[in-house]
């Protein structure tokens, strides 16, 4: 790809971006958000076009007009948003759009949920073929992704942050389809941030910033630290929150929270909870996708099933809310995980979006006045850093850190007592993670009390005093920050009885609790491609 | 800070807006010119009060219709709301003054205002059920607003024949009203056009000054996010329905006076149409979120100027071209403003086969148009010319992508 | 979003395309006008603004029903045999859409334009104060406006039109109960119940006639409904087919507007009870002739709309021209009770053979003034053929 440009309304996506990939090699792709990855993927897979460049492939130039332009030539892109269709089999899905025939004509299933099932199996994968996509977990659903693509028989397969829904092993076995692929001549393209991923498997790295390249290195030649280096401009030290933070009164405690859930097996969203935070103390919610971090916090913010029996309490009283209303008046405060889907509004500009929850401050004699509004807003805008044209520019416009940051300026002004953070850095490039980091231990600091969610261990070793461990819906361990090790984490989000030594649980009667199940089967997660409407 | 924003107005009224206002202003001076009689011309006012009449018994609901598209959701019914609210009236009327409606005399202004409340309370009601139906039995307002277009408008007469039945000799399917309140209601075309007015200020100082009406945005944004906000998505909802449902009441009160008969067999029947398409025309999205008071009253003058156009140059037998050109100028209308994306984004107006089937479709109902107005051989000849024009524009897009 | 001028260009696109169409029209508008020659400029009264093109006779229809057609016709030759377009008129039939406000709408439009000489309309409901209104309105711009065929409410608006051009709609009535009635005596049947079929049943014509139908049909027979369909044809045969059904001894079947007669025809055919009813039917539909040939209508009561065009014309060119002698030849009797109407003739037809009817049938119906020619089918159709008409 050569001096690729693109434009995009109010912004340049990409300038004059070159990118050399040899064959059959792994090639990963460093850069922050907005860095223009994955619009420089998506002009490679032909779902955009370059206002300017041109892509020769084996030497020829080729431009594309539509993504089955570029599947012809070969290319294949996993994108990060998933785009199955989720009430299809997996068969239907891998073959969308070339399906087998027989000779009437009609519709050929039996051969191709045979092929599906080779290809599944090609990849470790143990879902048969005529499961309904959308009951997947989001790790099977992206092998169905890279099995369409194989059935593509693509040569040059470009994939979008593929593990930042996996768990780990999930992950493991997507490395080894990997690397089958490149034994096999395919030429990968890998977009990623996690260091340890990309130091593994790339055998070169192009480093992107802010739509411009930076510089392409051999992985043998270069450490993450210059890597993350590049990305942001500058050399990051690991940031860590050392001084450790004054504990207040005691603010949140939960009992024997237990959320059912009918259509399951397990019978069960959350089972038996019980913890407590205090003032100025940051809780860390470790565990898998579907163990019910989420549900958790929703139980608390009152945004979720009603139908959840135990006890919550809010400074010693207490509380049952029926809406986030309700929890908003007792100044609880939760910051969603999908940003998109459960938080943002696109036709309201920035001031919009941050004043949302504190409309009635911004009026003038019963009425909105826009001057209120901007003074309104323009503190917490501050305060967070949001890095934005104007006040009333178009939140969509925005970069992915920056829209998570207008939303916690949006709650900031309620002045919560209690914060909610469900994986607030999902999707954030690492210099506005840091920022995040930092600002969340300044509210700590000045007394709210903080319940953060998240997916990566080192952030919750980084972030959080005490950490508490879901599996399956229930709470098998809880550290403190000196006890709490990646190892341990995982060892207890995965299932296993926790070693006794060294946590600190309410004691429960291990004979109480129902069987954990060791071999994990299928599981009916909240699909992550929500239909609205 | 730099300011370059795209989301908010800029000099007064948006871009497409003022694009509006121009497309009425050469609308009206065509047909000035265009019409035999020129009846623009020459006897100005007369147009003035029908279309002023016209635009603002449309833009009354029409405003109905921007509020509920804006929160999200649509509504299907307001034309047999019209036609309910009127029943309602006139049965109150009725009931309280038989012989003096049955009579054709004043039935008194106690009578008067007591039908007209009771209509808007009915709209009250029906805008009640509406937001019962979608929020707690969960209906999608598609289904929910279809079931009362046709169960209203039954309804209304069902009331119709059995109030009749009993208060008066005969049953009837409709109730003639001789009060000189609506006479004067009816012959001063300026009482309407004043009541839209202070309705459409009140509108836009609510949807764009007030909370609740950031509150109608935001839900109809991204509903799932304006609940975890902490905005009780039902009572806006509620809000938004009753408000589509009571304006379609005040309108209907108006179509009463208009006709000086409560008919509810068809009076009002598919008007619900016009108003989404006035609202449509004037920059509503239906998907939610996006909608404006001045675009939706520009959109109304539009589409009356347009239909009063198609009036004024095919003197006689208009209304059977009526539904015709007021649907190829909607369709204009919004197709337009998508141009400008699909020309920058690559994709095709006229792509593969379908395209290739959409030129003689077009050609064919271009020339059927032109044929069945000015004649045979001008049909055949646009025809022949837009599908060269199609051609043409295929040709070059296939050149343009290879 | 791109909010700079490229929406501006591509609303102006809109109106471009809108100016195509209505320039279209237009243009046809013009040659239509300009294919009539004018003789002579058309020194018409105040507020002609410049036209050149012949000023318009208007008549505005109820609804969409073939009984218009040979109104149509009517008018046509009314125009041919007085020689209305050397004088600058031409005249031209609007057909409604069934409801008032169609009505309303199309005379407040005629209202906004200039080049209307006279109009004349068959008001669709008797007692809407706002369609006399809009007469009213016309006529104060001196515009000539007659009602035909249906009218207003003659006690309550009978100042909204000085004229009246139509069949008596009580003696069609009465003609049909008194030809019911022999029908049914003559089949022995003495008593039983009857239903009225029409389009809206607060019509003038459809009242009147049921009213006078009930009147002349006698107390031995029980009106048992009144059933309207909205003009809806389906609605139509449904309502029929209701009434079989609920009232499953009844005697007669009365269709008063020209489509309900097919309606029942058809409906009592399908339902295999033709032989146990009598039918007698208003107006003369193509498909209700066919019926009648086959013996599913045993008579017909036929209004002349061929006529009722033919003195449209007449009428609405004197009262243009200020011709006070032709209007006194039509309305010799002005000024008295009733004197501004002129009834058209009617017609009843009787299959040709085997009909208890014969032309004595009808004594009775002379009395109240009004013509009345009984033709056998054959003779009708011959009739019409002369005028190119399918129907009446």
């Amino acid at each position: 790809m050569r001096g690729i440009t693109k434009r995009f309304p109010g912004v340049v996506a990409l300038a004059d971006v070159t990118l050399e990939v040899g064959r059959g090699e792994l090639h990963a792709i460093c850069g922050e958000n907005g860095a223009g990855k994955s619009t420089l993927m998506k002009i490679l897979s032909g779902v955009y076009q370059p206002d300017e460049g041109d892509l020769e492939i084996g030497g020829r130039p080729v431009r594309f007009s539509g993504t089955r332009a570029a599947e012809r030539a070969g290319i294949a892109i996993i994108h990060q948003e998933l785009a199955l269709v989720e009430d299809l089999s997996v068969a239907a899905n891998v073959f969308l759009g070339r399906e087998t025939r027989t000779s009437l004509g009609l519709l050929d299933d039996p051969a191709m949920h045979d092929a599906c099932g080779r290809l599944l199996a090609s990849l470790e994968c143990q879902v048969s073929p005529a499961t309904r996509t959308g009951s997947l977990r989001v790790g099977d659903q992206q092998l169905v992704e890279i099995a369409k693509a194989l059935s593509l028989q693509a040569s040059i397969v470009v994939m979008d942050e593929p593990t930042s829904a996996l768990t780990e092993s999930e992950s493991a076995r997507l490395e080894r389809t990997i690397r089958r692929l490149l034994a096999g001549g395919t030429t990968i393209l890998y977009i990623s941030h996690k260091m340890d991923e990309v130091f593994r498997l790339a055998d070169r790295i192009t480093v992107l910033r802010d739509g411009r390249h930076v510089r392409t290195v051999a992985r043998a030649d270069t450490t993450p630290r210059e890597i993350t280096g590049w990305m942001v401009g500058r050399e990051l030290a690991d940031q860590e929150c050392r001084q450790t933070r004054t504990r207040g009164a005691k603010l949140l405690e939960v009992r024997r929270l237990t959320l059912p859930w009918p259509e399951h097996p397990r019978g069960y969203r959350l089972s038996d909870i019980s913890f407590e935070l205090q003032a100025g103390e940051i809780l860390g919610v470790a565990g898998l996708m579907g163990a019910g971090r989420t549900e958790l916090l929703e139980t608390i913010f009152g945004a979720g099933e009603p139908t959840w029996t135990g006890e919550i309490r809010l400074d010693g009283k207490p509380v049952r809310f029926g809406h986030p209303r309700e929890a908003c008046a007792a100044r609880i405060a939760m910051v969603t995980e999908d940003r998109k889907r459960l938080g943002l509004f696109p036709d309201l500009d920035v001031a919009g979006n941050v004043s949302l929850c504190s409309l009635h401050e911004a009026t003038r004699g019963g009425l909105l006045s826009r001057r209120r509004e901007e003074e309104l807003v323009a503190a917490p805008v501050r305060e967070t850093g949001v890095k934005t044209p104007g006040v009333h520019a178009s939140i969509m416009g925005l970069s992915g850190g920056n829209q998570q940051k207008c939303i916690i300026s949006r709650w900031l002004l309620t002045q919560p007592r209690l914060l909610l953070l469900d994986d607030p850095t999902r999707g954030i490039d690492v210099g506005a993670k840091a920022e995040l980091y930092a600002l969340i231990d300044r509210l700590c600091r000045a007394g709210l009390g903080v319940i953060l969610t998240s997916s990566e261990l080192p952030e919750l070793l980084t972030l959080a005093d005490r950490i508490i461990v879901l599996a399956e819906g229930q709470l098998t361990a809880e550290f403190s920050r000196a006890e709490a090790t990646e190892q341990k984490i995982m060892e207890a989000a995965t299932g296993g009885w926790p070693d006794r030594l060294g946590s600190s649980r309410p004691d429960v009667a291990g004979d109480d609790r129902p069987g954990l199940r060791l071999v994990p089967g299928p599981r009916d997660d909240r699909p992550p491609i929500g239909k609205d409407r | 800070m730099p300011q370059p924003d795209t989301a908010k107005s800029t000099f007064l009224l948006r871009p497409g807006e003022w694009a509006l206002v121009l497309a009425i202003v050469i609308a009206i001076a065509l047909t000035a010119f265009v019409d035999a009689n020129h009846s623009y011309w020459f006897r100005p006012l007369e147009s003035v009060r029908d279309i002023a009449r016209n635009t603002a018994l449309l833009g009354i609901f029409a405003l109905g219709a921007t509020v509920v598209i804006i929160a999200g959701g649509i509504d299907l019914s307001a034309g047999s709301m019209i036609a309910l609210s009127g029943t309602v009236c006139a049965t109150t009327m009725l009931a309280l003054a038989p012989a003096q409606m049955m009579g054709f005399k004043p039935v008194g202004g106690v009578a008067v205002a007591v039908g007209c409340a009771a209509s808007l309370l009915a709209g009250f009601l029906v805008g009640t059920l509406h937001a019962w139906l979608i929020t707690a039995v969960r209906l999608p307002p598609f289904i929910a607003t279809l079931a009362t277009l046709v169960g209203l408008r039954s309804l209304a007469r069902a009331l119709c024949e059995s109030s009749t039945a009993a208060l008066t000799p005969t049953k009837s399917a409709l109730i003639n009203i001789s009060d000189p309140f609506f006479k004067t209601v009816r012959d001063n075309v300026w009482i309407p056009v004043a009541v839209f007015g202070v309705l459409a200020i009140v509108t836009w100082i609510l949807l764009t000054r007030t909370v609740l009406g950031r509150h109608l945005h935001a839900l109809g944004g991204n509903e799932q996010a304006a609940r975890l906000a902490g905005i009780r998505t039902d009572n806006v909802k509620w809000f938004a329905y009753c408000f589509g449902a009571m304006t379609a009441s005040l309108a209907g009160l108006f179509y009463m006076a208009n006709e000086s008969v409560a008919a509810p067999v068809n009076q009002g029947r598919g008007h619900e149409l016009n108003a989404i398409a006035a609202a449509v025309v004037g920059g509503c999205s239906l998907a939610g979120g996006v909608g404006t008071v001045p675009g939706t009253v520009l959109g109304a003058i539009f589409l009356r100027v347009v239909i009063d156009a198609v009036s004024k140059i095919i003197k006689t037998g208009a209304d059977v071209y009526e539904g015709l050109i007021v649907g190829i100028v909607v369709v204009i209308a919004v197709t337009l403003a998508q141009l400008g994306q699909l020309a920058k984004g690559g994709r095709r107006l006229l792509p593969g086969g379908l395209g290739l089937c959409a030129i003689p479709t077009l050609a064919v109902l271009c020339g059927g148009i032109v044929s069945m107005t000015a004649g045979g051989r001008a049909g055949m000849a646009s025809a022949a010319g837009a599908a060269l024009l199609l051609g043409f524009v295929r040709f070059w897009e296939s050149r343009r992508t290879p | 979003m791109r909010n700079r001028p490229s929406p501006l260009r591509r609303r102006d696109c809109i109106a471009v395309l809108l100016c195509t169409c209505l320039a279209i029209s237009g243009c046809s508008e013009q040659r239509a006008t300009n294919a009539t020659p004018t003789a002579a400029g058309t020194p018409s009264g105040a507020g002609s603004g410049g036209s050149s093109s012949p000023r318009r006779l208007i008549f505005i229809t109820n609804g969409d029903d073939p009984f218009w057609d040979a109104c149509n016709a009517g008018l046509v030759e009314g125009a041919k045999r007085f020689g209305i377009e050397s004088q600058g008129l031409r005249v031209v039939m609007e057909k409604n859409n069934g409801t008032a406000q169609g009505q309303i709408e199309k005379l407040r439009q005629l209202g906004s334009q200039s080049d209307v000489a006279g109009v004349a309309i068959s008001v669709i409901q008797a007692e809407n104060a706002a369609i006399v209104e809009e007469m009213k309105n016309l006529a104060a711009k001196g515009v000539k406006v007659i009602t035909v065929d249906g009218d207003v409410n003659r006690e309550t608006f009978r100042d909204a039109r000085p004229f009246f051009i139509g069949t008596d709609n009580v003696e069609g009535g009465r003609l049909l109960g008194t030809t019911a009635r022999r029908l049914l005596e003559s089949r022995g049947k003495t008593s039983g119940g009857y239903v009225q079929f029409a389009g809206f049943t607060d019509n003038d014509n459809a009242r009147t006639r049921m009213n006078g139908f009930r009147e002349s049909v006698g107390g031995g027979y029980k009106e048992v409904d009144r059933m309207s369909d909205e003009m809806d044809l389906s609605k139509a045969r449904d309502n029929v087919r209701t009434a079989l059904v609920n009232h499953p001894d009844l005697v007669a079947l009365v269709g008063i507007w020209a489509y309900n007669a097919p309606a029942i025809a058809e409906v009592t055919q399908e339902r295999g009870v033709r032989d146990r009813l009598t039918i007698v039917t208003f107006d003369a539909q193509a498909a209700a002739l066919n019926h009648m040939a086959e013996g599913k209508i045993d008579a017909m009561v036929v209004q002349n709309p061929f006529e009722m065009g033919i003195q449209t014309v007449r009428l609405l060119r004197a009262m243009h021209a200020g011709d006070e002698t032709t209007v006194k030849e039509m309305f010799p009797r002005r000024g008295e009770p009733d004197g501004d109407i002129y009834t058209t003739g009617l017609r009843l037809i009787v299959p040709e053979a085997g009909s208890p009817l014969d032309a004595n049938a009808v004594g009775e119906g002379k009395a109240g003034g009004v013509s009345v020619e009984v033709m056998p089918l054959p003779a009708f159709r011959a009739w019409l053929a002369t005028y190119g008409l399918s129907s009446s």
